[in-house]
């Protein structure tokens, strides 16, 4: 066989079992080898920045809440929290606390389904299954406290909407006891198990520099030795109060990004205690007027995956003018391309869900022509109409040729 | 007179303990590791279809067989249909030179260890086949890794069976239980545990389980070279490998287990010898099913390598202790 | 070289032990206290002045002609189309609605998933 026989195209997605979501990358291997990585992003694109400037702020509580499933305190959060900076009003700190409470849980229990997911990926199914039922423990506790396993509706503009009672204070102590235990044994077998140890030590090298270089975020960052962390860069809601350690580690691989996320889990868990056990008496929300005066703000918070930005502009309105989203996902995109050049094609799935990829939450972006940069935005309709069209004159060539290949 | 022995001998082929046991212990066997694989998870595992879910494998199978089947543009078409057949009918064949019901399987002949062996390389032949005629690149992928790690397995897999072999100073897979059963009276594992070990390990990466699933790893290339896979050809390809994995405990039985052999009150020794088989292809099945549930996915560089460094030195020296043992008289 | 094999222990221990998986929807599982499920709306206590409409995310709440209440409004709830947030809870002044523990939602008619007293 010739050498660039050899040399063919790989598509992973739009739809790829190793991607909960849709999202395109085309791989060119050599064997087993990548030597070049591309990327498409756009596929679940849903207009929730559009959408949002025709509802209210009330509205957009829920809205934002749901742009990620997993980390969606951290955006309902953020965008409280952004909108109280641009109505110039603060949570009591009663609130404020609760809030913290449930973003250092959500990070729990997304490091968790995190590990189980990274455990799927090179296949040791009994570890994702395990971990998975631990995560059920704090799940069960974030049902407890606001109402609902997944989005949890528990901020809202000028702070918290529930209280967290004496008794509930208890069974979450209770909870996080267990999942310390669990979290301890997991990061023992992720430290001694030879066939991990295989797949995630020394792959998906990022060094520091190019880190630094392609601006990657959270855990990703932290794991190249970047010691980045805003909950202490640039505290907000009582992260300036909670003592907490920032976790980085500098092996620069899979392996230390396993790391991070479980050390990161312990101090969450110790974060939750000092929380519970420091709960300030008093209000849990101040009240908000509806309208917002001409105004900008910048928020941003540290979400389980990493930096999250909003913006908003209000125009006096009880509707925001412009609110732009920026997820660590988009951060974290190329980084990851770095990541995959000159691994193994086995080694796709776990470095990709390294950086614990949220490609829903992304998708916010233009399309962008990868040939002539030059951007289009289309309606469906003129997109259908020119696909058939594309596909009356090309179609038949197109599938051959794709066999061929 | 004849007609009723060539009668008998076809109710052996194709029905006890020829190709209808053989599949319906292969749904069993199928059955009780998906089962355990769901303890060790802590799951439940099939539960609805027939009694603890006992019927799921052979559920999944028909269902497999109403759906619709496809073959693609690309694929070879003769190939493409013919390869789940072949894979199916070789699977069976093997399975007719395991001992189930008396000490010799339905066929033996002078050397059969050589055959048996032989043949079940063809599995993995098969499977590179299979991906090969589907044009599709994962499948070729696939492919290629099959081919790779085919190149790690067979060789420690084979001298694992050739230690035994050379313990029983005989070819024939009769004569191996046979020398167990009657001149050892022990079942040879006592003296080759590192050859059982080795054979227990390149089996669960002949039936591409994990860790050594490679071809066919669901999260890097969806399924390998069975992408293409539908309907009917897919039914086929699954019921092979619920074939291979009876051949696989069968063949581990008889080399290393004593064979069918057991306990029994004379006369009712065929139905005995089969209770015995079962147990101990249970255990075998055990063991595979907790060392699949315990390992994450390796490479497919890891595992040549592994399989080359550690296996192969390790399968050598197994077979020199053999040649000691021999030498000083103790078997 | 160091074996494989860390969490053999563990796997063992699991044989003996219950499967983790709940029997749903064999055996129920009754929701914790505070639970954001169906809507169960007070048609009493309601004064129709339109305020969860208006707060409803999800255009979930429609506004219809009723002579029971002050305003002669009243709300009907498709809760096809509800997230189950609480906010029209949290806004109605009169605390006419509340959302209870029941989760099993599922209609084959769109239709019927209204909530019209
Ligand atoms: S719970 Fe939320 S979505 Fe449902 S009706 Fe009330 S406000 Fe609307
Ligand atoms: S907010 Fe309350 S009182 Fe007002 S219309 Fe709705 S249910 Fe009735």
């Amino acid at each position: 066989m010739s050498v660039e026989k050899r040399i063919f195209k790989i598509p992973v997605g739009p739809q790829h079992p190793a991607l909960k979501e849709f999202e395109h990358f085309v791989f060119t291997v050599d064997g087993e080898r990548v030597i070049d990585v591309g990327f498409r992003i756009g596929y679940t694109h849903r207009g929730i920045e559009k959408l949002a400037e025709s509802k209210t702020y009330i509205q957009n509580l829920y809205l934002c809440e749901r742009i990620c499933g997993i980390c969606s305190a951290a955006h309902q959060g953020c965008y409280a929290q952004t909108v109280e900076e641009l109505a110039d009003i603060t949570a009591p700190p009663r609130g404020t606390y609760i809030r913290t409470l449930i973003w250092e849980l959500e990070r729990i229990h997304s490091h968790l389904l995190w590990l189980g997911v990274a455990a799927h990926e090179i296949g040791f199914d009994t570890l994702f299954m395990l971990v998975w039922r631990d995560r059920e423990v704090v799940m069960d506790l974030l049902e407890m406290i606001s109402g609902n396993r997944v989005n949890y509706a528990m901020s809202t503009i000028g702070g918290v909407r529930r209280d967290i009672s004496d008794e509930l204070k208890h069974k979450i102590l209770k909870g996080l006891d267990i999942l310390e235990e669990r979290t301890k044994y997991y990061k023992e077998v992720c430290m001694k198990e030879q066939t991990i140890l295989a797949r995630a030590a020394n792959v998906g090298i990022l060094t520091r520099e190019q880190a630094l270089k392609l601006n990657a975020v959270g855990p990703t960052a932290r794991a190249s030795g970047v010691d980045v962390d805003l909950r202490r860069d640039d505290p907000y809601g009582a992260y300036d109060e909670v003592p907490f350690n920032v976790i980085v580690y500098d092996t620069c691989d899979v392996l230390a990004r396993v790391l991070v996320r479980v050390d990161e889990t312990f101090e969450c868990i110790n974060m939750c205690r000092w929380l519970l056990e420091n709960l300030p008496e008093g209000d849990i929300r101040t009240k908000f007027a509806r309208k917002i005066a001409e105004n900008e703000v910048v928020g941003r918070v540290e979400a389980p995956r990493g930096e999250l930005f909003y913006y908003i502009k209000s125009n006096g309105t009880d509707k925001p003018e412009r609110l732009k989203v920026r997820t660590p996902t988009l951060a974290n995109i190329l980084p990851v391309c770095e990541m995959l050049k000159g691994g193994y094609i086995a080694d796709i799935p776990i470095v990709l869900a390294g950086i614990d990829p949220c490609f829903a939450c992304m998708d916010r972006a233009l399309f962008i022509d990868e040939n002539s940069e030059k951007k289009w935005v289309w309606s469906r309709e003129q997109l259908r109409i020119y696909s058939i069209k594309w596909y009356k004159e090309h179609g038949n060539e197109v599938v051959r040729e794709r066999w061929k290949q | 007179m004849e007609t009723i022995e060539l009668l008998i001998l076809l109710l052996k082929f194709i029905v006890f303990p020829g190709a209808i046991f053989c599949i319906a212990y292969g749904f069993f066997l199928e059955w009780f590791d998906r089962k355990l694989y769901a303890k060790f998870q802590n799951r439940i595992g099939p539960l609805l279809t027939g009694p603890k879910g006992l019927l799921q494998p052979f559920a999944d199978f028909v269902k497999l067989l109403a759906k619709e089947d496809i073959t693609p543009v690309g694929a070879d078409k003769l190939g493409f249909t013919l390869t789940p057949l072949l894979t199916v009918a070789v699977s069976l064949f093997t399975l007719l030179f395991i001992p189930i019901h008396s000490l010799t399987g339905v066929l033996s002949l002078p050397g059969d260890v050589l055959l048996v062996l032989f043949i079940s390389t063809v599995f993995g032949l098969l499977i590179m086949f299979a991906g090969y005629f589907s044009g599709n690149r994962f499948s070729m992928v696939g492919t290629e890794r099959t081919g790779l790690q085919f190149v790690g397995y067979e060789i420690p897999f084979a001298l694992s069976v050739i230690s035994v072999a050379a313990a029983a100073r005989s070819l024939e897979i009769t004569n191996i239980v046979n020398y167990q059963v009657n001149i050892l009276g022990l079942p040879l594992i006592v003296f080759t545990p590192i050859a059982f070990a080795i054979y227990l390990i390149s089996a669960l990466a002949k039936l591409e389980k994990i860790p050594f699933d490679i071809p066919e790893a669901e999260t890097e290339i969806v399924g390998g070279w069975q992408v293409e896979y539908s309907g009917k050809k897919l039914a086929f390809f699954r019921l092979a490998t619920d074939l291979k994995m009876v051949f696989v405990s069968g063949l581990a039985a008889a080399l290393f287990l004593g064979g069918p052999y057991g306990p029994s009150i004379p006369g009712l020794e065929p139905i005995f010898y089969t209770i015995w088989f079962i147990i101990k292809t249970l255990i075998v099945m055990f063991i595979l099913s907790n060392l699949r549930s315990l390992f994450a996915r390796y490479r497919i560089d890891q595992v040549v390598h592994g399989f080359w460094k550690y296996m192969v030195p390790l399968a050598v020296l197994q077979i020199l202790i053999v040649e000691g043992l021999i030498f000083m008289g103790v078997i | 070289m160091p074996l494989p094999g860390a969490m053999e222990k563990e796997l063992i221990k699991l044989i003996a032990k219950k499967p983790a998986t709940e029997m749903y929807p064999f055996i129920k599982v009754e929701p914790p206290e505070g639970y954001r499920g169906k809507i169960s709306f007070d048609i009493e206590k309601c004064i129709g002045c339109g305020l969860c409409a208006k707060d409803c995310p999800a255009g979930a709440i429609e506004m219809v002609e009723d002579e029971r209440t002050k305003l002669k409004k009243r709300p009907k709830f498709i809760y096809s189309r509800c997230l189950f947030c609480a906010q029209c809870e949290e806004s109605c002044p009169r605390k006419a609605i509340k959302l209870t523990k029941e989760f099993e939602l599922a209609d084959y008619n769109k239709e019927a998933m209204v909530i019209d007293v």
